[in-house]
């Protein structure tokens, strides 16, 4: 007894003192999750779909931002405002280049599809395929080892908080998802497009008997989601470089997280990648960090038990 | 009737010894690789390559399929009673994919040894294949200490496997760097986890303070863990300080690691094996100021070297890379060599008349029988494949200086 006392006296001890840095390291890849998971919940809440390909668009997204510094940084070590430029650079690529291929995507792999009425499963089918496609392109194309991204900037812990030290790259983490989830926010809940996006989401034939152009509507929605999944995928490669297997674990992840957060569901993407992200990273205090996978899908599996439709509950069609 | 049944006899006997010869010719005939078929056109033997050409490690393939093809093609230039090739069977390092590359080496009618598999996991993955075959292997640089353990006699290897290389390693750390206490990590791979155990197991008998931990293999390796750990257990680390850390894996994750680490503030010593002495290591670690002073070993020192002189020129003809940071480029030029040796010896008639089994195990024999000079030194094998002797300065440590996989080296 007194060993077991032991062992959690001592875990709590050395919890304490890492307790910061995990947390925010947590947030850090909770806000890529986040960032991805809102592909995934716009997707189904448009067309009841998973779209499995989505993991290519952060992939190609990577790729994107990887090529731009690469031939537009070169050899320099960018510093100041040339850093800022070239970080704004890198998530134009990634997002431009991610909301092209999200709506080649669906034009090419779901759209012939829907206007021939095809079961679910054809499109389940059909997201797979298009995502192997995709990776073995990739892989072909851009080789099958692992680069590094060009730094625009030199990486450095800027403060600590609580003794946790904070890197500029969670800074920049942080500015550029607050500053899109804003945006997409105000998008779908004020603008036109979003009254657009949610009327399909809720009935899509009412919604074109009241003049909402459907393909354009979904179109929309591949676009923003896209947009948001190929920045997760630069700021991702950022840190991690590129691959083109980078996308599957991330995508996973973030999978998990619109499902935790009620999928369809705007804000609950964002919860479900945040809580993910810091779950999974404080678990490694208790366990080897090897088990932070097993922690974060134990996570999806309790919560679906108690809660089917997620922390949030899914909010298809109604305000984000 | 007896003189009858002896005639019959006779006669069967001698039915039976033609049928037999006949057989015999079908067999050996084609597998002794066209001996018959004269002055002309020379016998042709295969030797095989088996190792990373593709995927994330292949730099180690490379690097020694020149090797063995140098040797092969310095052979051929020589006036051989017969002719060599080399023929490539990718594995891409991988445990999961040998097997079936060993089962196409087997069935090559010609093809008397392979020189690999060059990774550890995926020869022992491949073993029981080559074992049932016959097949001498003869490794460049599969380290891990179970390989020789198995009782098999057709495994041979060219470099000093990872209880010599694990031991100077924790020694580096202990006896040099002064640790006391150690936090050692390995990748679950066959590799990994063997030569973090030997680091692991040599630091706690020096009473140093182990912590043990295994990161698997990540996306980055092409396998399915999340990146994501690294960062946790980088933190964990930093909080911990040990003196140093030690990594048993390959270079795509200890690429992963060293950034995790400088990111979380970790300012001690960290230090990884020939795993990780990749030129994609480099490449792959963001930044590359992470790797800064941190630390590699191979088991290519003393005796086991690089390629030299005039040799190390032909190989950079022959395949472009450097010879100075190609990774037992040496061995498995030496590792031709000696098949060929071996080849010469057995004798062209010997060679025609032989099915390729007894080929094979000749070969093998002959590798257990005798000692070489090589550019790597004196070869010679214990019974179990290992080489002869202790190993003791063998073991080279690098450390990471500037933005290119270092060269410069301190044997152990």
């Amino acid at each position: 007894m007194s060993g077991f006392f032991h062992y959690f006296s001592s875990h709590f001890e050395s919890f304490r003192g890492e307790f910061w840095a995990l947390f925010f390291g947590g947030i850090g890849s909770g806000i890529i999750y986040a960032m991805v998971a809102i592909g995934y919940t716009m997707v189904y809440g448009v067309l009841r779909l998973i779209n499995f390909a989505h993991s290519e668009i952060f992939m190609i997204g990577g790729f994107s931002g990887f090529f731009v510094l690469k031939y537009g940084i070169g050899s320099s070590t960018p510093s100041g405002l040339s850093s800022v430029f070239f970080v704004i650079l890198g998530i134009l690529a990634g997002g431009i280049a991610g909301s092209l291929s999200a709506v080649v995507l669906e034009r090419v792999a779901y759209r012939p599809l829907r206007k021939r009425g095809a079961p679910k499963i054809a499109y389940l089918i059909s997201a797979i395929g298009a995502s192997y496609f995709l990776i073995n392109i990739a892989a072909k194309e851009f080789g099958r080892i692992g680069q590094s991204m060009v730094q625009p900037y030199t990486d450095h812990a800027v403060f600590t908080i609580f003794g946790a030290p904070i890197q500029m790259y969670t800074i920049i983490i942080l500015i550029v998802s607050v500053l899109m989830f804003l945006a997409l926010d105000r998008i779908v809940s004020a603008t036109k497009l979003g009254r657009g996006i949610r009327a399909v989401a809720q009935d899509s034939e009412t919604a074109s008997l009241m003049g909402v152009n459907i393909d354009k509507t979904i179109a929309v929605t591949f676009l923003l989601g896209g947009f948001l999944g190929g920045v997760a995928g630069f700021l991702y490669a950022m840190n991690f470089g590129v691959l083109y297997s980078m996308g599957f674990t991330p995508a996973l992840k973030a999978f998990t997280a619109a499902v935790l957060g009620g999928i369809g569901n705007l804000r609950g993407a964002v919860l479900g990648g945040l809580i993910l992200g810091i779950v999974e990273s404080l678990s490694v205090s208790f366990v080897n960090p090897a088990y932070i996978d097993v922690v974060a899908f134990a996570i999806l599996i309790l919560v679906l038990m108690f809660r089917p439709t997620g922390i949030l509950g899914e909010r298809l069609g109604r305000d984000a | 009737m007896k003189v009858r049944r002896t005639i019959l006899k006779n006669r069967l006997n001698k039915t039976v010894a033609a049928l037999a010869t006949g057989a015999l010719l079908l067999v050996a005939v084609p597998v002794a690789g066209f001996a018959s078929a004269g002055a002309a056109t020379k016998p042709v033997y295969v030797i095989g390559y088996e190792g990373p050409l593709t995927g994330p490690a292949n730099q180690y393939g490379l690097n020694e399929v020149y090797g063995l093809q140098l040797a092969v093609n310095q052979w051929n230039a020589n006036n051989l009673p017969f002719t060599l090739e080399v023929k490539q069977f990718d594995d891409q390092g991988s445990g999961t994919l040998s097997p079936a590359q060993a089962a196409a080496a087997v069935a090559v009618p010609n093809l008397v040894a392979v020189v690999g598999p060059a990774f550890s996991g995926a020869t022992h993955a491949a073993q029981p294949t080559y074992e049932a075959a016959k097949m001498p292997i003869v490794t460049p640089s599969a380290t891990a200490v179970g390989l020789a353990t198995t009782g098999a006699n057709n495994f041979f290897r060219m470099v000093y496997g990872d209880d010599v290389q694990g031991t100077a390693d924790a020694n580096f750390l202990l006896n040099v760097k002064k640790a006391k206490s150690i936090t050692v990590i390995d990748d679950a791979t066959f590799y990994g986890a063997g030569i973090a155990k030997v680091v692991a197991d040599v630091a706690k008998k020096a009473k140093a303070k182990v912590v043990t931990t295994t990161l698997p293999q990540s996306t980055s390796c092409s396998a399915q863990a999340s990146v994501a750990q690294f960062a946790a257990a980088a933190t964990k680390i930093k909080n911990a300080k040990p003196d140093a850390v030690f990594y048993g894996g390959y270079a795509c994750d200890y690429a992963n690691l060293l950034p995790a680490l400088s990111k979380a503030g970790y300012k001690g010593i960290v230090m990884s094996a020939d795993g990780s002495y990749d030129a994609a290591l480099m490449t792959q670690v963001n930044p590359v100021s992470a790797a800064k002073g941190a630390w590699l070993s191979a088991a290519n020192c003393g005796s086991t070297g690089n390629l030299t002189g005039a040799t190390a020129a032909a190989y950079e003809a022959l395949s472009g890379i450097a010879p100075e940071s190609a990774l037992y480029d040496a061995q498995a030029y030496d590792a031709g060599n000696i098949i060929v040796a071996a080849l010469k010896s057995i004798g062209v008639t010997a060679l025609g008349t032989n099915t390729i089994t007894q080929t094979r195990s000749a070969i093998s024999a002959y590798l257990h029988a005798n000692k070489f000079d090589g550019v790597t030194g004196k070869i010679a094998f214990q019974a179990n494949g290992n080489l002869v002797g202790t190993g003791k300065g063998n073991i080279a440590i690098y450390q990471i200086t500037g933005k290119d996989l270092p060269t410069k080296k301190t044997c152990y």
